[in-house]
């Protein structure tokens, strides 16, 4: 048998034998494409499950990175709302301790005029919440406003100083002249003053609180001269239909009622 | 026999792996078989090479000068012992 040296298993490399199956594979394809592309469809196939998988896998990674970037920034925002949170928080005890200070009771005003009444505010608080009939209501900048005339479980009725027929002891200028203010209705307040007095325009009205507590200004005197008094104008300090928060407080009103009970005389 | 071992995995990662693995191995083995990486080129060619793309075998060509290069570098390897 006669033997070719081109074709020994020893000049053969694997790259040879690598090249003659890529022809071969080559040759199959040309010459017959259906057998060739019915042996090779699952191997491609499974080719394509394998690409997906590692493109799956790598993405996976890349959703991690994200979803670390959305971390951090959500927990620096946790960070800053802790922050915030417990400045408010400082903010809520401040305010609490202020009220606690004022001894009175906060309530927002519900309705003013023209809702309510002329002169009458309607506020949210009642007995339920610790209101008195009598109490005191003030203003911003401690003015004081009314009083507590009617009295719900959670609704109170303030009348305002300036409500016809409604009076009160005070002071006015800075001699503290007393004289009693009257209410003109409307929100207006007016007193009579001996013409002696010397009161003028802007001299401060006050009236008797913890302390005295300024209410008004002077804004014109009106005067007779066959008259020893002359009749003040006043403006109350605040617009009393424009208020939105009341503090309700008692200057003294229950001790008043405890001295008139124990003193009304007795019938035998 | 690892370099046949090599060559097989070079032609099954030519269906199955991304591609520059496929790259990567055929230029590793061509140190040892310079005639892998034209093979590798005709078998991808075979399997991927449709005339509506392009009208060159890009594969074919890129793994003939693979091989040239490869048949270069060792020739000038003297006194090497990768082809013993």
């Amino acid at each position: 048998m006669k033997r070719n040296a081109l074709l020994s298993s020893a000049n053969l490399s694997w790259g040879t034998l690598a090249l003659a199956l890529a022809v071969l594979f080559l040759l199959v394809r040309l010459l017959a494409p259906n057998f060739f592309w019915y042996a090779f469809t699952p191997a491609l196939r499974a080719g394509d499950a394998l690409a997906q998988m590692s493109h799956t896998f790598l993405s996976s990674f890349d959703n991690a990175a994200t979803l670390a970037l959305q971390n951090e920034k959500l927990s620096q925002e946790n960070a800053a709302l802790t922050i915030e949170n417990e400045a408010l928080l400082e903010k809520t005890n401040s305010v609490s301790q202020l009220g606690a200070n004022s001894q009175g009771i906060t309530a927002g005003v519900v309705a003013r005029p023209p809702e309510s009444p002329y002169d009458t505010l309607v506020v949210a608080a009642g007995s339920e919440g610790g209101v008195t009939l009598g109490e005191e209501a003030f203003g911003e900048g401690n003015v004081p406003l009314g009083t507590v005339t009617s009295l719900l479980a959670h609704i109170s009725r303030i009348t305002l100083f300036s409500a016809p027929g409604a009076s009160l002891l005070g002071w006015v200028g800075p001699t503290h002249v007393p004289l009693i203010i009257k209410g003109g209705g409307a929100g207006t307040l007016s007193a009579s003053v001996p013409r002696s007095a010397g009161v003028t325009v802007n001299d401060v009205v006050s009236v008797p609180g913890p302390g005295s507590l300024p209410i008004a200004t002077v804004v014109r005197i009106d005067s007779d001269p066959s008259s020893p008094s002359v009749t003040l104008r006043i403006q109350p300090s605040l617009n009393l239909f424009s208020v939105t928060w009341v503090v309700l407080r008692d200057t003294g009103i229950t001790l008043q009622n405890a001295f008139s009970t124990t003193t009304t005389p007795t019938k035998p | 026999m690892m370099r046949g071992l090599f060559t097989l995995i070079a032609f099954i990662s030519t269906v199955l792996f991304p591609w520059p693995l496929t790259v990567l191995l055929t230029l590793g083995v061509s140190l040892y078989e310079p005639l892998v990486p034209l093979a590798i080129g005709i078998f991808a060619d075979t399997l991927y090479y449709t005339p509506q793309v392009g009208v060159l075998p890009l594969f074919t060509i890129y793994g003939l000068i693979a091989a040239v290069i490869a048949f270069f570098v060792r020739s000038r390897l003297k006194t090497s012992i990768i082809g013993r």
